[in-house]
């Protein structure tokens, strides 16, 4: 298992990096928006005893560890299937961060878009099982349409692609938000451009810190 | 895409490492988006995480 190891290794060192990234455009971007939307929100009692993180240093502190260590998973990801496909360097990467974009963010994203506090949704499992459904859905589309040769399972894969959304993700029956609009809006924008920069960067970082390792 | 297609098989001593990797990843992920505590801890303090990398929340 040194191979293992190595993709450990890799992969830690590739999501911290990609997670500092992703906490520090998060933190002059789209934190402010959270901030804004949750003086939207008036705390319920169930909830006003419960532990959270401070505003400021603690809060930042677990977003970066939040991000640090998913950074570190998607990597694992992305190294384990550029391992075995014998690939490195940091063009394939680029293509393996562009293909966990596309699964991790932006098929779920469009049945259900990044949500601002304050928002009302569908309960939560049933919104939870929609989007590992989209993510593994896309995930073995993509492989199907990009990765295969024979045209059934080409097919196969587009139709897999589609499923998810002709199914449809789970709506409240009246959708209701706290936050303005308009606030939602760039809310959602701007989780686009960063996940979009965090996904590149591991993949990059993944490709490149491969091509140094020798399996 | 061609060159993504260039090696369709995985030779088998290479099958565990990356499948122990992907274990590890998915444990990693999907634990760190989706799992609720009867006390919020572990939502509190994901919580900007997981709205900014779009998983459910709430």
């Amino acid at each position: 298992m040194a191979d293992f190891r190595k993709l450990v290794a890799v992969s830690l060192l590739t999501g911290l990096l990609g997670g500092l990234l992703l906490s520090v455009l998060q933190h002059y971007q789209t934190l402010p928006l959270i901030l804004a939307a949750e003086q939207f929100e008036t705390p319920s009692a169930e909830h006003v005893h419960d532990w959270q993180p401070m505003d400021g240093w603690q809060r930042n502190g677990f977003t970066l560890l939040f991000n640090g260590l998913t950074g570190f998973g998607f990597a694992l990801l992305i190294g384990a299937a550029m391992y075995w496909r014998d690939q490195h360097g940091y063009l394939h990467g680029l293509g393996w961060g562009l293909a966990g974009y596309l699964v991790f963010f932006v098929a779920p994203s469009l049945g259900l878009p990044p949500e601002l506090p304050g928002t009302d949704s569908a309960e939560l499992h049933s919104r939870q099982a929609w989007w590992l459904f989209t993510a593994a859905a896309t995930a073995m589309g993509l492989f199907g349409l990009v990765l295969t040769k024979q045209r059934g399972l080409q097919i196969g894969g587009a139709c897999l692609l589609a499923l998810p959304h002709l199914v449809g993700a789970p709506h409240p029956e009246v959708a209701h938000a706290l936050a303005p609009e308009e606030l939602q809006h760039h809310f959602v924008v701007l989780t686009s451009i960063n996940n979009a920069f965090f996904w590149l960067a591991l993949g990059a970082l993944s490709g490149r810190l491969l091509s140094k390792v020798k399996f | 895409m061609k060159t993504l297609a260039a090696s369709p098989t995985i030779s088998t001593a290479k099958i565990l490492p990356g499948l122990s990797a992907i274990v590890l990843g998915l444990t990693i992920v999907l634990g760190l988006g989706f799992l609720q505590d009867a006390n919020n801890y572990l939502h509190n303090a994901a919580h900007d995480g997981r709205h900014s990398a779009a998983f459910p929340c709430h």
